[in-house]
C-alpha cells in the first residue's frame, strides 16, 4: 500500500502537469498578494465597484453619488475598502480551482465562473449593506462582519462544489 | 440528451441545496448566540495571548487588556505609562461562526465524528486567532519607523481570512472525497440510465 502510494507520488512528480499546475498555483497566489498589496491596483478595483454600486443604487431610485471609493446618498454612505472587494475570497476559490485535477479549459471555466459569481454577489452585498445601514443601522456591524463574510465563504464553497461536481465531470467525459 | 444533462445537474443540486440550507440555518442560529460566545472566547484568547506575547518579547513591552469582547494591546512607554497600540474587536474572531456552520452542513459525517472534528477544528482556529494577534502586534512593532512590512501584514490578514475554510477543508477532506465520489458515481449512473439507447458520451 505504501509502495503504491510512493510510486503514485513519484509518477505525479515526474509529470509535466504537476509542475505546470504548481507554478500556476504559486503564480496566482503571488499575483493575488501583489494586487491586494498594491495601492494603485486596489484603488482601481475599489473605485470601479463603488461606481457600479452607485449606478445600481441610482437605478433603484436613490440619488447616489460616488466620490473615490465612497458611495452614498444623503441618508447613508459606504466605503469600498480592500476587504470589501471580495479579493481574498475569490483568491481562495481560484487556488482551489487551479489545484483541482481537471483539464485547462475546465479550469478556465472555473476561474470565469468564480470571478463572475463573486463579483455579482459582492454587488448584492454592497447594495444590501446600504439598505441595512438605512433601515437597521443597529444591525449593520453584525450583517457586515458576520453574516456577509460567512455567506461569501459558503458561496465560494458551493460554487466550487458545483463546478467540481458538474463541469469537471462533464469535461472528463468530453 | 437534455434529460441526461438535467439528471447530471440534479445529482449535484440536491446535496448542494441541502448543504446551503443547513449552512444558512446554522448561520442564523449562531449569529443570534454570537454575542454570548464572543465574550467568553475573548477571555480565553486573552489568557493565552498574554503569556504568548510575554514569551516572544524580550523586553516585554506589551500589555493586554480585555474590554468586554474586545482585546486592546498597549505598550509601555516608560515611567509606568502605557499607550494604546492596536485593538481587536469581537469580529476579529468571527470565523467561529462560518466554521461551525460549515461543519454542521458537511454531509456524510456521523455525530461522533462530527463532534470530534468540530472540537479539533475549534482548537485549531483558537490557535490561529492567538497567532494572528501575536504576529499582528509584533509586525506593528517591527514595521514602526521607516521599515515597511506591508507584504507580511497582508499575508497574515489573508491567512486569518482563509482560516475557517482552510481548517474546515483540513478536518473534512476525507468525508468530502467520499461524498464527491458518491455524487459523481451517482450522476454517471443516472446519466447512463437517462441516455437514449445507442447514444454516446
Amino acid at each position: 500500500m505504501r509502495v503504491r502510494g510512493w510510486l503514485r507520488l513519484r509518477g505525479l512528480v515526474r509529470s509535466r502537469r504537476f509542475w505546470v499546475t504548481g507554478a500556476l498555483f504559486l503564480g496566482t497566489l503571488a499575483g493575488l498578494l501583489w494586487v491586494s498589496g498594491s495601492a494603485g491596483s486596489m484603488a482601481v478595483i475599489q473605485r470601479g465597484l463603488a461606481r457600479i454600486t452607485g449606478a445600481l443604487l441610482n437605478i433603484l431610485g436613490h440619488s447616489a453619488s460616488v466620490s473615490g471609493i465612497t458611495v452614498g446618498t444623503e441618508a447613508f454612505g459606504i466605503s469600498v475598502v480592500t476587504a470589501c472587494t471580495g479579493i481574498f475570497t475569490l483568491g481562495l476559490y481560484l487556488l482551489a480551482v487551479i489545484a483541482y485535477p481537471c483539464g485547462w479549459i475546465c479550469k478556465l471555466f472555473g476561474v470565469v465562473l468564480g470571478a463572475g459569481g463573486v463579483f455579482l454577489l459582492n454587488l448584492v452585498r454592497l447594495i444590501s449593506l446600504y439598505y441595512v445601514g438605512i433601515h437597521m443601522p443597529q444591525h449593520f456591524d453584525v450583517v457586515h462582519q458576520l453574516v456577509w463574510q460567512s455567506l461569501m465563504i459558503a458561496f465560494v464553497v458551493l460554487l466550487w462544489l458545483f463546478w467540481a461536481g458538474r463541469w469537471t465531470h462533464a469535461s472528463r467525459k468530453a | 440528451m437534455l434529460r441526461a444533462r438535467r439528471e447530471r445537474t440534479s445529482g449535484i443540486w440536491k446535496p448542494a441545496s441541502r448543504f446551503a440550507c443547513i449552512f444558512v440555518l446554522s448561520l442564523v442560529a449562531l449569529t443570534v448566540v454570537w454575542p454570548r460566545i464572543a465574550g467568553p472566547y475573548a477571555v480565553a484568547i486573552e489568557h493565552v495571548v498574554r503569556p504568548a506575547l510575554h514569551a516572544v518579547e524580550a523586553t516585554d513591552p506589551s500589555v493586554v487588556h480585555r474590554d468586554g469582547s474586545e482585546i486592546w494591546i498597549y505598550r509601555h512607554i516608560g515611567g509606568g505609562r502605557v499607550t494604546p497600540v492596536v485593538w481587536f474587536d469581537r469580529y476579529a474572531f468571527f470565523a467561529i461562526v462560518p466554521l461551525l456552520a460549515l461543519l454542521m452542513a458537511t454531509p456524510g459525517l456521523a455525530w461522533r465524528s462530527r463532534g470530534l472534528r468540530t472540537l479539533g477544528a475549534l482548537a485549531a482556529l483558537f490557535l490561529v486567532h492567538v497567532a494572528y494577534l501575536v504576529i499582528s502586534v509584533e509586525l506593528l512593532y517591527a514595521a514602526s519607523g521607516t521599515r515597511s512590512l506591508e507584504g507580511w501584514q497582508l499575508m497574515v490578514r489573508v491567512l486569518w481570512e482563509a482560516a475557517p475554510i482552510g481548517i474546515w477543508v483540513a478536518f473534512t477532506a476525507g468525508a468530502w472525497r467520499v461524498q464527491l465520489k458518491r455524487w459523481m458515481d451517482g450522476s454517471k449512473a443516472r446519466c447512463r440510465a437517462a441516455a437514449p439507447i445507442g447514444a454516446s458520451g
